[in-house]
């Protein structure tokens, strides 16, 4: 992507004033320079900041309906119009964000704990503990993991905390086994076999050598992973296996939209405009992530 | 080629079982019989009702009975519709979810792949971030949202195209197969786009440019074949994410595809049929992944070692 600078070599009389440039400041260099996945990062950080913050802002309560109004377009006291309840669109937006941000990310780290604790330990013990532990991956991916998600959901009931951890226990797979795949060639390297020498315990190598040298790879497929499970969110609370009312999730806005949405176009169209930008973001910023941590993609 | 072939189906086989175990276990240990809802069953009627599903024999019998019945190639019988088989409504479904498949998959391909090369000829310019803005929205706009906006623009302020249906009105088939096929077109652009990148600046494409061969035709006849390999070995998962996709599309276009059947047994709690369409998605993921491996190693057979390891 970006144009390699020419470094002038310094003579020795000025050597103290050129730092070294660590492989993770070299890709944050990288990162910033991409505008897109800056800008991504920055709508990121505002959707983050109004979710969390939304109980104190929010204009109106989310389940206070008010029937005598109705749906009612947008407007001066309702910015975004209301739903067919007469609830505030703005608020129950700024509600939905909580829960599809929290169910994102939140399953993002159950994936990305499995997923990293999977495949090291497959990846750095090998032999038959790996084909055993990855063959049970091979496995989990035959399952067409959607079905698989429904199945959860329709045996266990559906709770919020259980869909965390339903798509969360989908999703490590693809994590497993990027990280396996790191780890194999990082484990042939002479720093393992030194501390393997001095005797240093497994788990303390996994955990102090071999995890940090896999860091890269796993914040870009992490930062991939988010919108994938969002997307899985609402894509499930939009069947209706989702997130329940009265609570409120992007993706049950969306299929609440679509049911009024010859009447009531606007219940339709902001929720989706809200979900795509975020999803947009989100994406920009992995793409950015990957051009920045994976020199080969970005020397181009 | 056919021990490759003959070893991948080999290790099917377990996938398969397990997806069959799994599902079959899962499903049992659900809180609550399949006749609960019935309102007032009386327990007589609900003992015999258990007599006649086998439901009062130990678990491990009702396990190798489902076995034998699906060696046999039987789902068993719906436990919502009396009368009617799992079976029945799987191939009642199948053709329709496939047909709006196909269609979705050859309009994605066509434009995925003719956008993408488009966009490799030219990287880093005009020509190549206008198809890669549209494959970006494509990826980031869900298909319940693109569906929905797509009926309310062309259905209803237009008035161009039918809203709702499959078959009954003439150009119904058109927005269930855009919006299924909007995303797959997004990621075969992309996919295409990378592959072709790379294989445009090897030194047989320098050579054939030198040979003096027009452009077009070191495109066509020498680039592509390796250009769209990863497309190519998307194709299997791809399946997987076209069947999902269906269930939003049947949902949202009222079509009566094996998609729709499924989501209104996961809300209907009809435990054979969902049994039984999630071992038949499987088995069919299974057989296109094969054989989306079998067609990539045929164009490379230097990665009939690799996928091998990650088979």
């Amino acid at each position: 992507m970006g144009s390699t600078k020419k470094r002038t070599w310094p003579e020795s009389e000025n050597l103290e004033i050129v730092k070294g440039v660590s492989l993770w400041q070299d890709s944050w260099i990288r990162l910033k320079k991409n505008r897109l996945a800056v800008f991504g990062f920055y709508v990121i950080a505002f959707m983050a900041l109004i979710a969390i913050i939304t109980p104190w802002i929010a204009p109106y309560s989310y389940e206070v309906q008010d029937l005598d109004l109705g749906a009612s377009p947008p407007s001066s006291s309702h910015f975004l119009g209301t739903d067919v309840l007469g609830r505030d669109l703005l608020t129950r937006i700024m509600y939905g964000s909580r829960i599809s941000l929290m169910v994102g990310f939140l399953a993002t780290t159950v994936s990305l704990v499995i997923g990293v604790l999977w495949g090291t330990v497959a990846g750095y013990l090998g032999g038959r503990t790996d084909s055993i532990m990855m063959r049970l991956v091979d496995i989990f991916y035959a399952l067409p993991f959607i079905i698989f998600v429904i199945l959860l959901m329709v045996v266990f009931g559906q709770n919020l905390f259980l869909l965390f951890a339903a798509i969360g226990a989908v999703e490590w797979l693809t994590m497993a086994r990027i990280v396996r795949g790191q780890v194999l060639t990082i484990k042939k390297q002479a720093f393992i076999d030194a501390a393997i020498t001095m005797g240093i315990s497994n788990t303390r190598i996994i955990t102090r050598h071999l995890v940090p040298n896999v860091l890269g790879p796993i914040i870009v497929y992490a930062s991939l992973t988010v919108p994938s499970v969002m997307l899985l969110e609402s894509f499930l609370s939009f069947l209706g296996l989702g997130v329940q009312p009265p609570m409120s999730s992007w993706g049950l806005l969306i299929s609440h939209g679509v049911e009024t949405m010859e009447e009531y176009p606007w219940l339709l169209v902001f929720p989706g405009i809200f979900f795509s930008i975020t999803l947009f973001s989100l994406n920009f910023l992995g793409d950015g992530l990957r051009d920045a941590f994976d020199p080969r993609a970005s020397k181009d | 080629m056919f021990k490759f072939i003959f070893k991948r189906i080999l290790t099917a086989v377990p996938v398969l079982l397990a997806v069959v175990t799994v599902t079959f276990f899962l499903i049992r240990s659900a809180p609550g019989g399949p006749f609960d809802s019935e309102k007032t069953v009386s327990p007589e009627i609900l003992e015999n009702l258990n007599i006649h599903y086998r439901l009062n024999d130990p678990l491990y019998l009702q396990y190798l009975d489902y076995l034998k019945n699906l060696l046999k190639g039987d789902f068993g019988p719906s436990f919502k519709y009396p009368g009617r088989t799992v079976n029945e409504m799987i191939f009642s479904g199948l053709p329709i979810t496939f047909e709006l498949g196909l269609y979705a998959l050859l309009t994605a391909m066509a434009f995925g792949i003719i956008s993408g090369v488009f966009a490799a000829l030219k990287p880093n310019t005009l020509q190549d971030y206008v198809p890669m803005s549209f494959a970006m929205a494509g990826i980031c706009m869900p298909s319940f949202l693109l569906g929905p906006l797509l009926v309310l623009i062309f259905g209803i302020w237009l008035n161009w195209l039918p809203v709702s249906g499959w078959g009954d009105a003439q150009g119904d088939k058109i927005l269930p197969t855009i919006t299924l096929g909007a995303s797959y077109a997004a990621y075969i652009a992309r996919l295409t786009r990378t592959g072709m990148i790379e294989i445009m600046s090897m030194d047989f494409i320098r050579m054939a440019r030198a040979k003096g061969l027009s452009e077009p035709i070191i495109v066509i006849r020498h680039a592509l074949k390796g250009g769209i390999l990863p497309v190519v070995s998307f194709l299997g998962p791809a399946t997987a994410g076209l069947l999902a996709g269906s269930f939003v599309i049947e949902t949202i276009f009222q079509i009566p595809g094996l998609g729709r059947f499924y989501v209104q047994a996961a809300f209907n709690r009809d435990y054979t049929m969902i049994m039984g369409a999630t071992i038949f998605f499987s088995a069919l993921i299974i057989i296109f992944n094969l054989i989306s491996d079998v067609i990539t190693v045929w164009l490379n057979p230097k990665l009939k070692h690799e996928i091998f390891k990650g088979a």
